[in-house]
């Protein structure tokens, strides 16, 4: 008789915190679980303690994977644009997170590996291979990635320089863009503050952009780069 | 809590090995500079988890079957993980669901009246709709591939790791409860203990070569011995227990400990695995570290229905 083969997850030796920090992360269905409790937590408070409001959801693709981009401004921010979507595809949605912030400590790594579902994005090393992992992510059907191409928090609340990281992403392929803009959070958590106050939160979401036409080379990453950051600006 | 016993000795008990174990690890690692780090870890390891059992069981009711509701739980995890078989989201979802059920079902049914009202009767039949709803998953989505294979795995996985272990849990709702589960809880370590130590120390002959090289026939012999103590030296938690029933404790734990083992080792050894996971620190996976208590549990279950009864 041929013998069974048994393929064993790929993270199998690692410890359970280096299971999290690995990406791309094994499918676990008790992570899941637990991404899904907190995530229909998280969805009744920020209601009730934010007022969140979603304005321009229809503007959401539904046929292919796609990158939502925003102003980044607090910590609520991904966790809000994740609050967007169908609760059954947060476990489909990866917000990049910068790696030497949010994959440094124990509770770091299992909040926002578990909670967030972040994708750890190497920003300071090694952004061009952080980018290739954004580009498979969105190889499959389902996937959004949530990008916040300022690549930090803002310290005043004003919209900084997008960084042309999203155009080497997106410039000549067609992937669709959504810009979105949330309004409140500078308010409710800003940089150095340690509790959300309970201001109201609210995301427009703009008209999925494409840049098939543009070359892939720099000029048309920093012309992707300054249109994005005019569209989320126009809906501020 | 505290009032119990039972309880209360087996605390001073688990306080007693802790102390002397990490005493004789101490002397060795930093008295006498011998190399006893996998020891260390392993002590550290229990430090972890024996608070965790402790504080379940005291906690009460509730809070011992969740406990044992979710490490069957991560043990499933650790199997589906390391065969493959958690690829197939539908077996391995509606395994996590019989384990869930069986978890309600024990807490429903109504301590005290273990086996003869309540909710035993859907305990042992939980496993014919577990297996039921196994089989329909290749019917429902027309595969065959690969398929005799998810059956497989998923029933052994519920049954084995859910359902067995499960029997722990469900002791729960018997006579004397604390008394029967911190006896398994001691005594089928123990016996693993004892058959590392003396195969260590005496181990000449090798016992399956292929499945376990490092266990030897005089360390297996030792632990068959110390197994058949420990219910006469345990015999204050296991009430209504004569001769008979002592010895087939004995014959239970000193065996059947070994036993489960052995059986997990045939699992990892044939997936080409040395550990079923990482979680608990010096002694790998969950599933490594209750083997035995799956294999004992069921079986300590039904002879002490059987011949004290769990009334």
């Amino acid at each position: 008789m041929e013998s069974w083969e048994y393929r064993p997850t790929t993270d199998f030796d690692k410890s359970p915190i280096e299971k999290l920090r690995t990406f791309p992360r094994q499918p676990d269905m008790l992570v899941y679980a637990l991404r899904l409790v907190l995530h229909v937590l998280l969805r009744v408070w920020i209601r009730i303690y934010h007022r969140f409001r979603v304005k321009g959801r229809e503007h959401l693709p539904k046929d292919r994977p796609f990158v939502m981009v925003a102003n980044h401004s607090s910590h609520l921010d991904a966790l809000s644009l994740m609050c967007a979507l169908p609760l059954l595809k947060i476990q489909k949605t990866y917000p990049a997170a910068a790696k030497d912030y949010f994959f440094t400590s124990m509770p770091k790594i299992a909040f926002s590996a578990i909670a967030v579902n972040a994708m750890p994005f190497d920003r300071r090393e090694n952004p061009r291979e952080s980018l290739d992992l954004c580009r498979e992510l969105l190889e499959t059907a389902g996937h959004v990635l949530i990008l916040f191409p300022e690549g930090t928090r803002t310290p005043d609340g004003t919209l900084g320089a997008f960084k042309p990281g999203i155009g080497f992403l997106t410039a000549g392929t067609n992937i669709p863009v959504v810009p979105c803009y949330l309004a409140g959070a500078y308010r409710a958590w800003p940089k150095g503050a340690w509790i959300p106050r309970p201001y109201k939160l609210e995301l427009r979401i703009g008209e999925a952009m494409t840049f098939s036409t543009l070359a892939n080379d720099k000029e048309a990453a920093k012309a992707v780069a300054e249109a994005l950051r005019d569209a989320v600006q126009a809906l501020s | 809590m505290f009032a119990s016993p039972t309880i209360r000795i087996y605390l001073y008990i688990a306080a007693g090995i802790l102390g002397f174990a990490g005493t004789a690890i101490a002397i060795l690692k930093f008295g006498l500079r011998k190399n006893a780090e996998h020891a260390w870890h392993a002590f550290r390891g229990w430090l972890i988890m024996i608070p965790l059992v402790v504080g379940a069981i005291l906690l009460g009711r509730v809070a011992t079957i969740v406990f044992f509701g979710l490490i069957a739980l991560v043990g499933f995890t650790e199997f589906a993980r390391a065969t493959g078989l958690y690829r197939d989201w539908f077996v391995t979802g509606w395994v996590y669901a019989g384990i869930a059920a069986l978890t309600i079902v024990t807490l429903v049914s109504p301590p005290g009246v273990a086996t003869e009202q309540g909710w035993y009767g859907m305990f042992m039949a939980l496993p014919v709709y577990v297996v039921a709803g196994v089989l329909l998953m290749p019917i429902l989505r027309d595969r065959t591939k690969g398929q005799l294979q998810v059956i497989a795995l998923g029933t052994v996985g519920f049954i084995y790791i859910g359902w067995m272990f499960g029997h722990l849990a469900f002791l729960e709702n018997g006579r004397n409860a604390a008394g029967h589960i911190l006896f398994l809880l001691f005594a089928v370590p123990l016996t693993d203990v004892a058959a590392f130590t003396f195969g260590k120390m005496f181990g000449r002959h090798k016992m399956r070569p292929s499945i376990s090289p490092n266990k030897t026939w005089e360390g297996s012999f030792s632990a068959f011995l110390v197994g058949m103590a420990l219910p006469w030296i345990f015999r204050f938690s296991l009430q209504g227990f004569g001769t008979r029933e002592l010895i087939l404790a004995g014959l239970i734990v000193g065996i059947g400990s070994q036993l489960g083992d052995l059986s997990i080792s045939v699992i990892k050894r044939d997936i080409g695995i040395k550990d079923m996971g990482t979680l608990i620190e010096g002694h790998g996976g969950v599933l490594d570290r209750i083997d035995s208590l799956v294999y004992v549990a069921p079986l300590f279950f039904h002879m002490t229905r059987f011949f004290v009864g769990l009334q």
